[in-house]
């Protein structure tokens, strides 16, 4: 709704979209049936979606509009999270679900998609404007949007937008190469780039703990910080995705996109407003600052890792090379971590360590901001251990959403004994109410036109860049795989990678 | 001079401290994961003694879940001489987290002519430096002497103007007049149905709406809809109209809003029905239970504009 409307209510009333047409390549896929279509249903429940609005999903599966109503029914029943589910309301959101079959490299797929438009658009009033939604193999998205812009409907009687799924490339030369097809039909600021993880209620939190609040920004820098350490580690291996994942790896998969605009999100500089280019100027800044590997420094700052066989929640698994589907002699990196420095004045010095992996000993994702020790030990003695333990900020992404803060405390009695203690902020605790999921923040945001958790060009471009030599150099190696047990937490050449700057892993 | 039923927050508060030494201290933090003292605000609400304690508790306990605060509940009877306290706590495991929330409950039992006193017991009870919220579900204290004593505790002052006993608008008006911060659920009840004409009026300027409620006399939420629309679109004609048929549902309360000849909306069982052109859509609006309303309007502390705005008009 207008921000202009007389009957706008800012205090109580959400955002709502405006009216428009959502196209969802690959409407058959996992992604639509597990979190696009409870999203979009979720939004319509709070009444955030304009009457006028329409779904049509594409694949090359042949289906009819009422058998793909009736899968999506299923898929919004069986994944929606926290809510209800509403059969009226279904009933009446499903009038707006439509389906074509056909082929993304036919032209005449993108003839019927413009017919059908102009049919939803009639029926429906939804103004013209059309979200298209690159849900298929990322091989697919410039043949898409090449096939789109052929047929004319990048450009149209309302808004134009495309949103693609990452990964955006598998590579710099292949990402610089996707960007030119996209945008030689979609203007960049018709393109939405997605990281789901920059839709996390948590991760957007992090913006609101350093810039709302003044006491912390005043520290924020290599003065006061010593080091950083992002980690996202997952219990879970591969499950059943073994086949694409040794495509992609632990660095492409994680790191090359969700931890490095983690870590742009806790370095960058405040913007001066809170409008979408201004954030991400500062994002693209930040990761343009980050230093670029020699190819003689990857060895002492990366780490690859893959899982062998092991104990985890009790059970035996197996390793990464016995997984389904993939390659015996994969040397597919399931861990990797890696040690970033930020040439800039606020950074300059102060590691960034980011570490991912699977079938790690629990699922954490966190930010650990290790603060330098006091400067002088006042008290010095043997009863005193908690003194040298330096402050520490943990930014939790999931589980246990929220922030701690640990420090050093006398303890009760006489004698001046110290033991480390937190406070503890828990977002669950202070805000009892239900969190949206990524999909839903960040679907609302393109219809809206909010390009604020989106990635941009050059943000893609400079965390490829950031990788790419760290892509290279491993490819050239012969790993001694597996190098970590399933259930441990990675390889000790991850540990020695610390040691050598004097710092240890937080255990989470 | 203390008298025999003298409360001393200072002992209040020294309760306070043990009982969590005590919580702190059951169990093994290793293997319970701990407990959570979790404060957002001071909530003080005032009851009659005849309200039902347990709908009371529990209404008030699932607040904390969204508004982790410390309570103050007054329950006010007439008669002789009263007024005791003691403390407890509202605990809470989250789903899927090993760690209990809790938050802190102070009860106070008064008779209506110790109000003064509750004023200065309360006071230093609540927490520093967070916002004081008064719910007054009391239709006693509305009628009591020491009334402004007791709403200069406050931050925010609740009431539910459809509630039996309840302030009328004119003593919202009045608490509006005196510069407090001020909530009424009757009209927190309207947010749903609002946002959805808000939508659907986008861009128009109708000339006649027409707000139907069952019954034959508009209840609060009636008006409140009227005055709302009239004050956003004064160029529109809004009126109110009795619909005999619908009768027999919720007395007073808005079922049909007709846009010209162009947009019917019909408000039903957990949603509403509404034709914007050739479909006839369907939005879903559950019934907002007295928690869910209290939960947005605990998270509302600062005037609230267009409130003021529509209940100026009713009083004008």
């Amino acid at each position: 709704m207008s921000v202009n409307s007389p009957l706008q209510d800012p205090l109580r009333f959400h955002r709502k979209t405006p009216p428009c047409a959502v196209v969802i390549f690959g409407a058959n896929g996992d992604l639509t049936k597990r979190k696009l279509m409870p999203a979009l249903y979720r939004l319509a429940y709070e009444g955030r979606l304009a009457p006028g609005f329409a779904v049509i999903g594409i694949s090359r599966t042949p289906m009819s509009d009422d058998d793909f109503r009736a899968r999506m029914h299923d898929s919004v029943s069986r994944f929606l999270e926290d809510s209800p589910f509403d059969e009226d309301l279904w009933r009446s959101f499903a009038q707006g679900l439509f389906y074509l079959t056909g082929d993304v490299g036919d032209a005449a797929l993108y003839k019927k998609i413009g017919e059908s438009l102009g049919g939803v658009d009639e029926e429906h009033a939804t103004a013209g404007n059309v979200l298209f939604y690159l849900s298929t193999q990322p091989s697919q998205y410039g043949e898409i949007a090449e096939g789109l812009g052929a047929a004319g409907l990048a450009k149209g009687a309302g808004w134009r937008r495309i949103i693609v799924e990452k990964p955006f490339g598998h590579d710099l030369p292949s990402a610089r190469d996707l960007n030119t097809r996209i945008q030689a039909h979609f203007a960049e600021e018709q393109i939405y780039r997605i990281d789901h993880y920059l839709g996390k209620e948590t991760v957007q939190n992090i913006m609101a703990f350093r810039f709302g609040n003044g006491i912390f920004e005043p520290l924020w820098n290599r003065r006061y910080i010593d080091h950083v350490q992002i980690t996202a580690a997952e219990s879970i291996g591969v499950e059943g995705r073994g086949a694409y994942y040794q495509e992609a790896g632990a660095l492409r998969d994680m790191i090359q996109n969700h931890l490095l605009q983690v870590m742009a999100t806790i370095a960058m500089e405040p913007s001066a407003t809170f409008s979408s280019d201004a954030v991400r100027d500062e994002r693209a800044k930040l990761l343009r600052s980050v230093r670029i590997l020699k190819p003689e420094e990857v060895a002492d700052n990366a780490v690859a890792g893959q899982y062998g066989p092991g104990r985890v929640a009790g059970g035996a698994v197996v390793g990464f090379r016995q997984e389904p589907g993939v390659n015996p002699e994969s040397t597919t990196d399931t861990y990797a971590a890696a040690t970033f420095l930020v040439d800039n004045w606020r950074w300059a010095g102060v590691p960034f360590y980011i570490r991912t992996g699977k079938y790690l000993p629990k699922r954490v994702s966190e930010i650990a901001i290790h603060f330098k020790s006091a400067p002088l030990s006042v008290f010095r003695s043997s009863e005193t251990p908690g003194e040298s333990l330096p402050n520490l900020l943990i930014l939790r992404i999931q589980p246990e959403e929220g922030i701690s803060l640990k420090f050093v405390s006398k303890r009760p009695g006489a004698g001046m004994t110290l033991r480390p203690v937190s406070m503890d902020f828990n977002y669950g605790a202070s805000f009892g109410e239900r969190s949206p999921s990524a999909y839903e923040t960040l679907l609302l945001d393109a219809i809206i036109g909010d390009a604020t958790l989106y990635t941009r060009q050059d943000m893609v471009e400079a965390s490829w860049s950031a990788v790419q030599p760290i892509m290279d150099y491993w490819a050239a190696q012969k790993f001694s795989f597996p190098n970590y047990a399933a259930g441990t937490w990675g390889p000790t050449a991850s540990d020695a990678m610390l040691a050598r700057r004097g710092h240890v892993w937080r255990t989470p | 001079m203390p008298t025999a039923t003298a409360i001393r927050p200072d002992d209040i508060l020294k309760q306070l401290s043990a009982y969590w030494t005590d919580l702190g201290h059951a169990g093994d933090p290793e293997e319970t994961g701990g407990l959570l003292r979790a404060c957002s605000k001071t909530l003080i609400c005032f009851a009659d003694e005849e309200e039902n304690s347990q709908q009371l508790s529990e209404t008030l306990a699932s607040l904390m879940r969204e508004h982790p605060c410390r309570m103050i509940v007054v329950r006010l009877q007439d008669g002789e001489d009263a007024l005791a306290a003691n403390v407890s706590s509202q605990c809470w495991m989250p789903f899927g987290h090993r760690r209990q929330i809790c938050c802190e409950l102070v009860e106070v039992t008064a008779s209506i002519n110790r109000l003064a006193d509750v004023a200065s017991i309360v006071a230093p009870l609540a927490a520093a430096d967070l916002p004081r919220v008064i719910l007054l579900r009391s239709a006693r204290i509305v009628r009591a002497g020491a009334l402004r004593k007791i709403l200069a505790l406050g931050d925010k002052i609740i009431v539910d103007s459809s509630r039996q006993g309840a302030p009328g608008f004119g003593e919202i008006g009045g608490l509006l007049d005196a510069g407090h911060t001020t909530g009424d659920l009757a009209w927190t009840r309207l947010t749903p149905i609002r946002a959805l004409l808000a939508q659907l009026l986008e861009n128009r300027n109708p000339a006649a709406i027409v707000i139907e409620y069952a019954g034959k006399e508009a209840g609060p939420e009636a008006r409140y809809l009227q005055a709302w629309l009239q004050t956003s679109l004064p160029d529109s004609q809004v009126s109110l109209r009795g619909n005999a048929t619908d009768g027999h549902r919720d007395h007073g309360k808005p079922v049909v809003v007709r846009v010209d000849k162009d947009i019917l909306v019909r408000l039903c069982e957990g949603g509403a029905e509404y034709e914007a052109g050739p479909i006839v859509h369907r939005a879903s609006m559950p019934p907002g239970t007295e928690e869910q309303l209290l939960n947005e309007e605990l998270g509302i502390v600062v005037h609230d504009r267009v409130f003021e705005r529509a209940l100026n008009h009713i009083t004008a």
